[in-house]
């Protein structure tokens, strides 16, 4: 194995189930809140709630399982779960979705996981002020189904719209593909039942009130409780801000025969100011080379065409109609070539499926590959998005000098807000995990730290959407973040005094005097 | 709500008799760039010289293809109504936006 | 700029620009990288029958692991009921990584792939089918898979206890014991078709499945007297067995192979070259397994009756004239719908169909739609399939209807029981098509299909949870009630 710096605080410390006595002694506990068909022990219980979907050393799978699994149904069973993990000492890990590509539901030391996903009831539709309460393990789509009935809808839209859930929405602060007209989960997400990891339950939002979008009172300890990857608790029920739904949709591609036309164009487009503007994407010219391998729309393209542009736009008809036409001068004026409805119609409406498909990978010299999707989303400013994407692509050229176990699936940049300030740029590379070993693994992890360093030089966020907890990355968060990362390890300590609630994530380890420890595990 | 879904034809229909032999052969592969092919109109293939040594092919009969194709479209068609009542066609728009920018007098095309 | 450099700049090469990888224009040298990292594959297994299956399903599976994204949970019917990730599409392919890898066996896993009702959404609804399957030639194969754990758990001697009876009493009977304590039979397999006057054998057969069979005999009876109607000819088989599809489905895949053997050579002897499906399971049978059994040999022609039927209609040679007072909405069986993509026809019918006022809820939203009757889930876990189908019925009784139509056999046995509870009427596509052709079916609709007809007769159920339409109309009968028009104010009776 290459040697490489172990990372404090993220390296597994190895697969330590808890002693049998432990176990049973857990075990009784839990049976005094929960069901015997929500605590699940078995191997196969374990061993799927023990990854996500970003690539692993498969071999060391089970350095990562939990000793159990719960499933609760309401905020009380949770807090009460807590509080028997916080008595005896053993790590809690809030899972939902499991969609999340920074590991954060991934247990590092063994332990419970809180898996939410039966708290999926819709508790209130407020069609007065316009919110609807939920349990946080419902997925977006399905709520989405029932809002249509009343002619509402809730604008959370990653990628993993059909399977990421609103409790690991909350837990990531995640990313919406839209964000740019309606905001992301942080706005959307008005206030929710947060369980602390001492067990006791607290309501917050804007204020204490529930369905509040500006308070001035107090500290503003929403965004604290958002985003932490399940390290200062489980959010169990949350209120969430509702929009009438769209009644027109257009999202137009445009094809371009540079990189450097298509980015202008972008950057026009975000910056017009078009109400109605949801987002705008770019594909840079290895995204298109990329597309090319198995895409129905890019395979018959010309040559000529090397980068694209997508700009979508929700609201009523007419504002979009008007919207679109201001957007469609300015794409022009960039040399953009429209590349027809049934193509801007499709590839929007296919926008969350095309990511992680094993068989978009090839060996260099194009033998198809099962290889899995990883997702740097550094969150840039658009004046160093090109920077950013050549220093990554030549990382990535390395890594494919040395190995087919890699390969580069090219970049997008897609506007975070409506203003064009900033950019999730994200490279997608392809990793051939069947052959993904020690060694392997350590190149990948280097190629990480490097990909992360690159962005903050150019004043960058490491992650726009899905976390900085792997290896790799998370070594950098105390130099993005400044004396910033001493208040978390102080917020982190001062919630969280046992060190139970996720350990092992985002170097909060180093919190406690026995650093890399974490739990007692005796 | 169902009559929105595009209904595509060509090829046989889902509920067509089923024959054996007829399922095992596809229109003839017509290439359409260095590392792709097509069968059915709609239905591109990757070229199978790329599929000889990780991963092979499964054996896929002709109405396992149309069906994923034309699934693929109701589901894309299910997403734009999931999302906003209407899409408007960006043709539509461009057509308006070269209208409004011919010099007058000048034929539109 | 472009981001390719024709010149290429000091110390660039191939890899320094964008490509496609396997054009054959593409640079040789991308071709001449020597490999310095991959590792090794994982070293083969001292099972001979895990190592086989491995070899198998490795690479089916991994296409699901290295994805991971589970787009298919929110389609899964047992995922939605249970939400427990251990029973997840995701899981059951993560499953047997975990046993190439020998962290898992057989033992260790067995019991998970019971929740599993073979609906094929989570295959359908998975990018790598819909974006990519057709494509590579490469889908993901949940169903597959889960079917050869199944059998992987059977041959390494880990058994379900009541698949293992069920099937133990098939092999017996050469039947399903669909009627639990009275026994099925050879001598009874065609009762149902009393009265009827059907051939034996002949160049067109028609297969009648072991629930129609022998539990809800009103469709085989609705599609014979359909057939005959139109002049379309057709016979009975000489010796039907079970398709052998649900020991396929079960994993007893030997005892599977010799019912279909039977039936292979049963036809054959009787010159048989069609085969009319009534049942969606026995159509995945024929067209699925049997292809796989016999190879070439296998050159029966596999005719769908709901096809038969739409055709028939197109041609005007049946026509539906008796108006149906029912306010509908559609099942669409999952072996028809997302596993076949069959979802027209029955649609074609059901408009054809005088009276009836028919709430669609279209195919796509249907993909999370499932009776929880497939898959041998209501043999072991019944209480599993209960909650499946109200679940199902849940969505139904949001619309403004009365009746729930279906097009599978196996579907209506448990959708019925959920029905019965919201006051629903769960009614075969064919029985209904039937009715509206002037036919007095006849035969069984099960026990709760018999109870609700009956009441019917007095009192008209469901029809009291209308809101519109027909709603009270305690003046107009069920059935072929043809005073009653479909949209509802030519009743005189608005709804509440
Ligand atoms: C194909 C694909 C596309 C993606 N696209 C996007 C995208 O566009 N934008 C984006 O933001 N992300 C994207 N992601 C990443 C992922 O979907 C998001 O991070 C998502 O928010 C995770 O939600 P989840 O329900 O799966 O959470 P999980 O993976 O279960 O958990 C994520 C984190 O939140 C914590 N957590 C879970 N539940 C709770 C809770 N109730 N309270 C507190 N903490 C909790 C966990 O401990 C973990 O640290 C994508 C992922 C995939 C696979
Ligand atoms: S079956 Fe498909 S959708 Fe489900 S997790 Fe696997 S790859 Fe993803
Ligand atoms: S086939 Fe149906 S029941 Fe089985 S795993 Fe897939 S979606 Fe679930």
């Amino acid at each position: 194995m290459t040697a490489t710096a172990e990372p404090m605080g993220t390296t597994p410390l190895g697969n330590r189930p808890l002693e049998p006595a432990r176990l049973d002694a857990l075990v009784q506990a839990l049976r005094t809140v929960l069901a015997d068909d929500q605590i699940l022990t078995n191997k196969t219980d374990r061993y799927n709630r023990a990854r996500v979907p970003a690539p692993f050393p498969v071999h060391r799978w089970s350095e990562r399982l939990p000793d159990l699994a719960v499933l609760p149904t309401s905020t009380e069973q949770v807090a009460q779960i807590v509080r028997i993990a916080n008595e005896m000492r053993i790590p809690v890990v809030p899972r939902d979705g499991g969609t999340g590509l920074t590991d954060g539901a991934v247990p590092m030391r063994g332990g419970i996981v809180v898996d939410v996903k039966r708290m999926n009831q819709i508790h209130e539709i407020d069609l007065v002020n316009r919110t609807v309460t939920v349990g946080t393990g419902i997925s977006m789509l399905k709520l989405n189904e029932r809002l249509a009935q009343h002619g509402l809808f809730y604008p959370d839209d990653p990628a993993s719209y059909p399977c990421s859930l609103v409790g690991g929405r909350i837990g990531t602060s995640g990313w919406s593909l839209i964000g740019s007209r309606y905001g992301h989960t942080r706005d959307l997400v008005l206030s929710f039942d947060h369980v602390l990891p001492t067990g006791d339950i607290l309501h917050v939002g804007d204020g204490i009130g529930g369905k509040i979008s500006k308070s001035s009172s107090g500290f503003q300890m929403k965004h604290l409780f958002m985003g932490h990857q399940g390290t200062l608790g489980i959010a169990t029920k949350a209120t969430l801000k509702l929009f009438p739904k769209p009644e027109a949709e257009l999202s137009p591609f445009w094809a371009f025969d540079n990189y450097d036309d298509a980015y202008a164009c972008t950057g026009a487009l975000a910056r017009a100011g078009v109400a109605t503007f949801a987002g705008a994407v770019l594909f840079d010219e290895y995204k298109v080379a990329y597309l090319r391998r198995d895409d129905e729309a890019y395979i018959p393209q010309p040559g000529d065409v090397r980068a694209l542009v997508c700009s979508v736009m929700y609201g009523y008809e007419d504002e979009v109609r008007a919207g679109g036409k201001r957007l469609f001068r300015i794409a022009k004026e960039h040399g953009a070539r429209y590349l027809g409805d049934e193509i801007s119609e499709g590839d929007w409406a296919a926008r969350h499926d095309r990511y992680a498909t094993p068989l978009h990978g090839r060996t260099k010299d194009g033998q198809v590959i099962p290889m899995s999707w990883h997702c740097e989303d550094a969150a840039v400013n658009y004046a160093n998005v090109p920077a950013v994407s050549k220093a990554w692509h030549e990382i990535i050229a390395r890594l494919r000098r040395k190995s087919d176990v890699f390969d580069d699936w090219g970049m997008f940049a897609y506007t975070s807000a409506n203003t064009g300030v900033d950019y999730l740029t994200e490279i997608d590379v392809g990793i051939w995990e069947q052959r993904l070993d020690d060694a392997a693994w350590a190149a990948w992890v280097d190629a990480k730290r490097e990909i992360a360093a690159v962005a903050i030089a150019h004043n960058a966020s490491m992650s726009a959407c899905h976390g900085s907890c792997r290896e790799g990355e998370v070594d950098l968060l105390p130099e993005e973040l400044g004396r910033g990362f001493d208040v978390m390890l102080d917020v982190k300590r001062a919630l969280d005094p046992n060190n139970i609630m996720n350990p092992g994530k985002y170097l909060l380890d180093g919190a406690y005097d026995n650093a890399c420890e974490g739990t007692s595990r005796g | 709500m169902a009559e929105h879904l595009p209904q595509t034809p060509s090829a046989p229909a889902a509920s067509a008799p089923y024959r054996r032999s007829e399922q095992l052969t596809p229109p003839p592969a017509v290439p359409v760039s260095e590392v792709a092919q097509t069968t059915f109109e709609h239905v591109y293939e990757v070229d199978p010289r790329l599929m000889q040594q990780h991963v092979l092919q499964q054996v896929f009969p002709n109405w396992d293809t149309l069906r994923i194709m034309r699934s693929r479209a109701d589901h894309l068609q299910w997403m734009h109504q999931h999302f906003a009542s209407t899409v408007i066609s960006g043709s539509e728009i461009l057509a308006e936006v070269e209208a409004e920018a011919a010099p007058a007098g000048q034929p539109l095309r | 700029m472009t981001q390719v450099h024709p010149e290429r700049s000091e110390g660039a090469d191939a890899l320094s620009e964008p490509f496609t990888p396997g054009a054959p224009s593409n640079p040789p040298e991308l071709a001449q990288y020597p490999e310095t990292l991959a590792g090794a594959v994982p070293v083969p297994l001292a099972d001979p029958k895990t190592r086989a299956f491995v070899d198998e399903w490795r690479n089916a599976s991994y296409n699901c692991f290295s994805s991971g994204h589970k787009f298919c949970r929110e389609v899964c019917p047992v995922t939605q009921v249970e939400r427990n990730e251990s029973w997840t599409p995701t899981a059951f392919h993560a499953n047997v990584v975990a046993m190439e890898r020998g962290e898992l066996e057989i033992a260790d896993i067995a019991a998970d792939y019971v929740n599993c009702t073979q609906c094929g959404a989570c295959e359908l609804r998975c990018p790598n089918t819909l974006f990519t399957g057709d494509f590579y030639r490469f889908r993901t194969r949940t169903v597959d898979v889960v079917k050869a754990v199944r059998a992987l758990a059977v041959e390494s001697g880990v058994h379900q206890p009541e698949w293992q009876s069920w099937n133990e009493r098939t092999d017996l009977r050469t039947h399903e014991p669909v009627l639990g304590e009275t026994p099925v039979s050879q001598e009874k397999v065609r009762d149902w078709a009393e009265g009827l006057d059907i051939p034996i054998g002949g160049e067109t057969i028609l297969f009648v499945d072991c629930e129609a069979a022998f539990y809800r005999t009103s469709v085989p009876r609705a599609v014979a007297q359909m057939l005959q109607l139109a002049g379309y000819e057709f016979g009975l088989m000489q010796e039907q067995w079970c398709c052998g599809g649900p020991a396929a489905e079960m994993g007893y895949v030997d005892q599977a192979k010799k019912f279909a053997r039977h039936n292979l050579d049963n036809w054959r002897a009787s010159g048989t070259r069609r085969v009319l499906v009534l049942d969606p399971h026995d159509y995945i049978s024929f067209t699925e397994d049997y292809p796989k059994y016999f190879g070439d040999e296998y050159d029966i022609e596999v005719v769908l009756v709901i096809e038969v039927l739409a055709e028939l209609l197109r041609e005007g040679k049946l026509t539906p004239s008796v108006p149906v007072d029912r306010a509908i909405t559609y099942h669409d069986p999952c072996r028809l719908n997302k596993r076949k993509g069959i979802w027209k026809e029955p649609r074609e019918l059901l408009r054809a169909i005088p009276g009836l006022r028919f709430e669609d809820v279209d195919r796509v939203t249907q993909w999370s739609y499932c009776s929880g009757g497939g898959g041998g889930l209501p043999i072991e876990k019944p209480e599993l399939t209960a909650k499946i189908s109200a679940m199902r019925l849940e969505r139904a009784a949001e619309l403004d209807i009365d009746t729930l139509v279906s097009a599978c056999p196996w579907s209506e046995r448990p959708l019925s029981e959920a029905g019965d509870a919201e006051d629903i009427d769960v009614v075969d596509l064919h029985e209904l098509f039937a009715q509206s052709l002037g036919i007095t079916v006849g035969g069984s609709r099960g026990d709760v299909g018999d109870k609700r007809l009956a009441q019917e007769r007095t009192g008209v159920p469901g029809r009291a949870r209308r809101t519109r339409g027909g709603g009270g109309c305690g003046g107009c009968g069920g059935g072929g009630g043809g005073g009653c028009g479909s949209n509802g104010g030519g009743c005189g009776c608005g709804g509440h």
